[in-house]
């Protein structure tokens, strides 16, 4: 055994007796409740040992993961759709909508993928996804984020906070539009409004990464009220 | 020293963030909280509702990843909107969003002493995200035909009365990904022209910032930051405004390791330089 392999056993073990403490002291109901979260602070700190290194822990608590959560989403799928509204009402439990046949005729047909010699069933399946997909988000794209987005780059100008917002978001929209042309040589006046564009899109991306930080520094302080709060009596 | 600076181990990093959160959850002590007008028109919105005792739509895009973020949100918009008694339907776009859907649910209604069925809805998880909102702008009750426990949505006083996306007063979409500007935008706001709200992740908020100047989205809560102010705003602080503490102690711990980051490497810069200058 190595350092790492002592440092791991050790880990399980002071989890194993903090959590004999927290059950005699009382702090944790020897219930379902409890065991739930005992089980969850001990997925936690398996999942943040990877900050370490990676591990078999860390790998134990990925690998359980993937498999509850594929069985849990079958689950959501499984009950309220494939058997509440198709398999049930076929069954004689509640009302059969026999439309409901066509679109689980073109799932199953998907399933033919699986073999050589069906395969080609699939393809009417996804023909008719591609086909309405397409027919769906086109226009609702250029509509949502093309048209209904140009109008307000476009509204008249108004000496206040508004009206200067709006012509950053003018300058903005065309510094970043001249970047991307290419068909022009960036020199000259045409580099000068390339090189602002790079400029809005740097800030741009700095806005985006704070963001990121922020959000991830928010989730791991949520695992750490969780780990203080709830698993260890240590904050309210 | 610089070079030493120049290749720190992450895992000290690590060691400050984690002290960073750690110790401002144990100790007492706050900053101010103030909403900023994207959350308050959300509030603004949802007392319109309230003043006409209408119904909100309020769509759990989200699993347990982003609960931190999220759960505090669906909490304070929940709390909100029966204590101006707005009837509220719920319904789960991702598969792994009921759970927690549920949970909100259950302990608001509770503190509030509302009845399912009667003063909200909770419809579970349908399948299709886009092909889901158009079948409700059509049809709501074909969409959902029974809440999550098999009560037909024709009889639920909740939903009786709703048989389009048209027909309630607001709907907020609690984002996890990019379920607003990709599905209720463009399948929903923008083709049954309702009052939508969006509560999303600090990773997308970003991304929602032009619906807002174009109106397709009323308001926006970004993060933790976004629950927060929320929770400021309807004068009930709870897990996110707890939050903001080792959220801010964090930020300022970042800004650190960058200014020193960047120092490092500028004097690194500059002794190469001078040692060139001098051979």
């Amino acid at each position: 055994m190595n350092r790492d392999s002592y440092f791991f056993l050790a880990f399980i073990l002071l989890f194993a007796a903090i959590n004999i403490g927290l059950l005699v002291s009382g702090s944790l109901q020897a219930d379902w409740t409890g065991f739930g979260i005992i089980v969850a602070a001990g997925f936690t700190l398996a999942l943040y040992s990877f900050l370490y290194k990676d591990n078999p822990l860390f790998k134990f608590a990925e690998h359980v993961f993937v498999g509850v959560a594929a069985a849990y989403v079958f689950g959501q799928v499984w009950y309220p759709t494939i058997y509440g509204e198709i398999l049930g009402p076929m069954t004689g439990v509640g009302d059969f909508d026999a439309w409901l046949l066509v679109p689980t005729l073109l799932g199953l047909l998907m399933l033919t993928r699986f073999s050589p010699k069906f395969g080609w069933l699939s393809r009417i399946s996804f023909a008719f996804v591609v086909g309405v997909g397409a027919g769906l988000s086109i226009p609702r794209t250029i509509a949502s984020q093309i048209l209904a987005q140009l109008e307000p780059t476009m509204r008249p100008l108004s000496m206040d906070m508004d009206g200067l917002n709006l012509f950053l978001i003018l300058v903005g929209v065309v510094a970043v539009l001249v970047y991307f042309f290419f068909s022009v040589e960036h020199k000259g006046a045409v580099g000068h409004v390339s090189r602002l564009g790079i400029w809005f899109l740097m800030i741009s991306f700095g806005a985006s990464f704070g963001f990121t930080i922020m959000g991830r520094l928010s989730l791991f302080i949520g695992r750490m009220q969780f780990l203080m709060g709830d698993w260890l009596p240590l904050i309210e | 020293m610089i070079e030493k600076l120049l290749n720190l181990d992450r895992r000290y990093i690590f060691i400050f963030v984690f002290l960073g959160v750690g110790i401002p959850l144990l100790l007492d002590f706050s900053f101010p909280i103030k909403p900023e007008k994207h959350a308050q028109a959300i509030y603004d919105q949802i007392e319109r509702v309230g003043d006409k005792k209408g119904t909100v739509l309020l769509s759990f895009s989200y699993g347990p990843s982003t609960v931190p973020e999220l759960q505090p949100m669906a909490l304070s918009l929940l709390r909100h909107c029966f204590r101006r008694d707005i009837n509220v339907v719920a319904i789960c776009m991702w598969p792994d969003a009921p759970g927690l859907a549920q949970q909100a649910l259950e302990e608001i209604a509770a503190e509030f002493d509302k009845q399912e069925g009667i003063d909200y809805a909770f419809m579970g998880y349908k399948p299709g995200f886009q092909n889901v909102i158009l079948n409700m702008g059509q049809d709501f009750h074909s969409t959902f035909p029974q809440d999550a426990w098999g009560a037909s949505s024709d009889t639920l006083a909740a939903t009786r009365n709703i048989h389009s996306l048209k027909d309630f007063d607001f709907i907020f979409d609690l984002a996890a990904g990019s379920s607003i500007d990709q599905m209720w935008i463009p399948f929903g706001q923008e083709k049954y022209k309702f009052p939508l709200g969006a509560g999303c992740t600090a990773v997308i908020a970003p991304d929602l910032y032009p619906y807002i100047q174009s109106g397709q989205i009323v308001g926006l809560l970004g993060g933790l930051s976004g629950a927060a102010q929320y929770e400021a705003i309807i004068g009930k602080p709870g897990e996110a405004t707890k939050g903001m503490r080792p959220q801010s102690v964090t930020h300022l711990i970042m800004i650190a390791f960058i200014l020193l980051g960047n120092t490092m490497y500028f004097l690194s810069r500059r002794s190469v330089q001078t040692a060139a200058n001098s051979q």
